[in-house]
């Protein structure tokens, strides 16, 4: 049961510089976040399988999740 | 010869009607690069002290930079410099769309405008016909009206940019309008191009731009392309643009809501950027060899309009923070506040106070012309736009901005007045967010957010922690990213792609011949920075610390509502975060640039 979340570049960080992380099915967007240490609130954009969905979107099986983070710029 | 260039200084002297070139000289171009380094430098050396922002002696100057015109991404951007009518201070401001590609193409780095006409005319330029032409009937016209006019009789490779009435009418925050929706938008530019009574720019070059490595020239470009074109969230931010940190802003309590007296807003989430892109968005639009259009052109049917936007800034400030959550009503905002010619930023802020000032009663139909002035009438705010650019009843008032507005109208006003050094700030809440707070508080326009847009960084170290290192990262971001506006390019690859920044240096040196590495270009953008601050004392009399402080109601007043509810920033830690501020930036404890920085950045002698 699990999903790839790919989180923007400097997000990679947090996941070890990995352009990818497998997750598991049954939790919030926000749930996993904080699972990998990812502070939720920096998350700007969150795109499900190429919708946009909400952080309260329930992960499904195979579902390729894209966390868009705003902390490179300023 | 100088590469990257156009060569060649503009003057139009508009009292005497007079025109004329000069090359442009190299030490210029070795010291202050181009765009925004090229009008501070104008600015400071030619505009004398004391000189009225509306008389003949300050003059308007307009910078292309080695980006411009060039295979870089983003390469559309020119900047607008003058002595500012709403702050009586430093104003630069930047305009995207094709203006800068044709002045580099007609071989112009600046063009500065000298004087006042005597009568209304429009510059026009194609190559080396430049003529001052009669503008009596297009005076009085909204901007978007003139443009098409333009277009249509001399062709779409023409660029114009044109003031509306606003300008006209010396609306203390008029804009200059370009390509039907990109604006050079803050601080009185385009009041200073009205009071010059120049209606329009047209513009169209046709000769090619001398580069020093054509080969390398051509590697880096593509680099920079293939990197934008490569980057994991280019599709999100094409069809998204600035809109989406709008749910974000809402979320983390940043949004301005009622005149910031919060960050987030009940009726937010019809703004969000998926809203509007479903609702009311029909195409992406992008300013010249950009890779990554932020621009969206929208229509309403329930207004019957077309515009380019809003933009995040402009749904800020003129949907939630008048409480307006109707994006189609923001569309109708952003497009008259765009053919009148004026800045939705301080529109908003202007519309935000006065506002508030009816709901507490400071104001009564009496004084808002039978204005039912609640937060969220729609129509309400749609009236006083235009009043506002006509200088009609309460618009005149709110026309000079809410610094002087408050100043006259008193009873408190002048604590929800959000502004710094006289300029309305721009769409992010800070009552608990301190790298932003300090960012506006220091920016060197008044509270704008493009020179330092730290509010992120807040989030990542935690908002309401007032440490060195936030200080330290204002000052880089202040240093580093206006160097985009410098160089003549768009920051926002970087900011959004998160292109690598030295993908540029192989380009700066291909274009130019130079080689500049960031800390070279960190170091100028220092120059740059302390140069605008010593205008800003040398023009006011009493500037000092005190004109460095934010809105009371970030210090005073924590909001009620929405996420940042019952926060505030400490007046304390204000003046903490500026000691700090002062400190790295080596300035004494009043702000005020020391000899011994003066002298290490090589700037003794410059300001002498």
């Amino acid at each position: 049961m699990s999903a790839t979340l790919r989180p923007s570049g400097a997000l990679k960080s947090y996941i070890g510089e990995r352009d990818e992380v497998q997750v598991e099915s049954g939790r919030t967007v926000r749930e996993t976040l904080v699972l990998l240490g990812i502070p939720p609130e920096i998350i700007a954009l969150v795109v499900v399988n190429g919708e946009q969905q909400a952080k309260d979107y329930v992960i499904q099986e195979g579902d390729t999740i894209k966390a868009l983070a705003v902390i490179g710029g300023g | 010869m100088l590469n990257g260039y156009g060569g060649q200084i503009l003057r139009v002297n508009l009292t005497e009607g007079k025109i004329s070139k000069e090359p442009t000289p190299p030490e210029l171009a070795r010291d202050f690069i181009g765009g925004r380094g090229f009008g501070a430098y104008f600015l400071f050396k030619e505009v004398p002290k004391g000189a009225d922002p509306l008389g003949a002696q300050n003059k308007l100057i307009i910078s292309s930079g080695p980006f411009s015109g060039m295979l870089v991404p983003g390469g559309g951007k020119c900047d607008w410099t003058t002595k500012s009518p709403l702050t009586g201070g430093y104003a630069s401001a930047s305009l995207g769309g094709h203006f800068t590609a044709e002045m580099k193409y007609a071989g112009l780095d600046s063009i500065i405008l000298e004087g006042i006409s005597p009568k209304p005319v429009y510059l026009f330029i194609e190559d080396d016909k430049i003529e001052l032409r009669d503008a009596a009937d297009l005076w009085g016209k909204g901007a978007i009206q003139v443009e098409k006019q333009f277009k249509d009789k001399l062709g779409e490779e023409y660029q114009v940019a044109v003031i509306g009435p606003g300008g006209e009418k010396l609306v203390s925050y008029a804009s200059i309008n370009h390509d039907y929706g990109r604006q050079a938008g803050r601080g009185g530019v385009g009041t200073v191009m009205g009071v010059k009574k120049v209606k329009a720019i047209v513009i169209r070059g046709t000769r090619s731009v001398p580069v020093a490595d054509k080969e390398a020239y051509r590697q880096a470009g593509m680099a920079l392309y293939k990197a934008c074109k490569e980057a994991e969230f280019l599709p999100e931010w094409t069809r998204y643009g600035t809109t989406v940190v709008t749910s974000w802003c809402d979320e983390v309590g940043a949004l301005p809501t009622r005149n910031f007296s919060a960050g987030s807003f009940e009726g937010g989430k019809t703004l969000y950027g998926p809203v509007m892109r479903e609702t009311i968005v029909i195409t992406d639009k992008g300013c010249f060899g950009c890779p990554s259009p932020c621009g969206k052109y929208s229509r309403s049917k329930k207004y019957n309009l077309e515009v380019e936007g809003p933009e995040y800034e402009t749904i800020g400030m003129m949907g939630s923070n008048l409480g307006i959550s109707d994006i189609e009503a923001v569309a109708k905002l952003n497009l008259l506040c765009d053919d009148l010619g004026i800045d939705t930023i301080s529109a908003g802020s202007a519309i935000g106070w006065a506002m508030e000032c009816y709901e507490k009663g400071i104001f009564t139909q009496k004084d808002t012309d039978g204005l039912d002035l609640k937060f969220g009438n729609v129509e309400a705010a749609f009236s006083l736009v235009e009043k506002i650019a006509n200088k009609e009843g309460l618009g005149a008032l709110l026309s000079e901005g809410v610094k002087k507005a408050s100043k006259k109208i008193g009873q408190g006003s002048e604590k929800f007045a959000i502004h710094v050094k006289g300029m309305e700030q721009s769409a992010y809440a800070t009552h608990n967010a301190t790298a932003m707070l300090i960012s506006y508080m220091t920016s060197d326009v008044g509270a704008h957010h493009n020179r330092a847009w730290a509010i992120t960084y807040d989030l990542q170290v935690g908002r309401d922690k007032v440490v060195p290192e936030k200080v330290a990262r204002v000052i880089w971001l202040q240093n580093f990213r206006p160097m985009f506006d410098v160089l003549g390019g768009c920051r926002l690859q970087w900011v959004e792609l998160g292109i690598d920044r030295d993908l540029y240096v192989p380009a700066i040196e291909a274009i130019t011949g130079i080689r500049r590495t960031w800390e070279d270009l960190e170091k100028t953008g220092e120059r740059i920075w302390n140069l605008t601050r010593l205008f800003w004392a040398r023009e006011n009399e009493d500037f000092g610390r005190e004109w460095d402080m934010p809105a009371p109601r970030f210090y005073e007043e924590p909001p009620t509502t929405g996420v940042t509810k019952g926060q505030i920033t400490k007046l304390e830690d204000v003046n903490k975060l500026l000691d700090m501020y002062y400190e790295q930036r080596g300035w004494t404890s009043e702000g005020m640039p020391t000899s011994a920085k003066l002298e290490q950045l090589g700037m003794a002698e410059l300001v002498a």
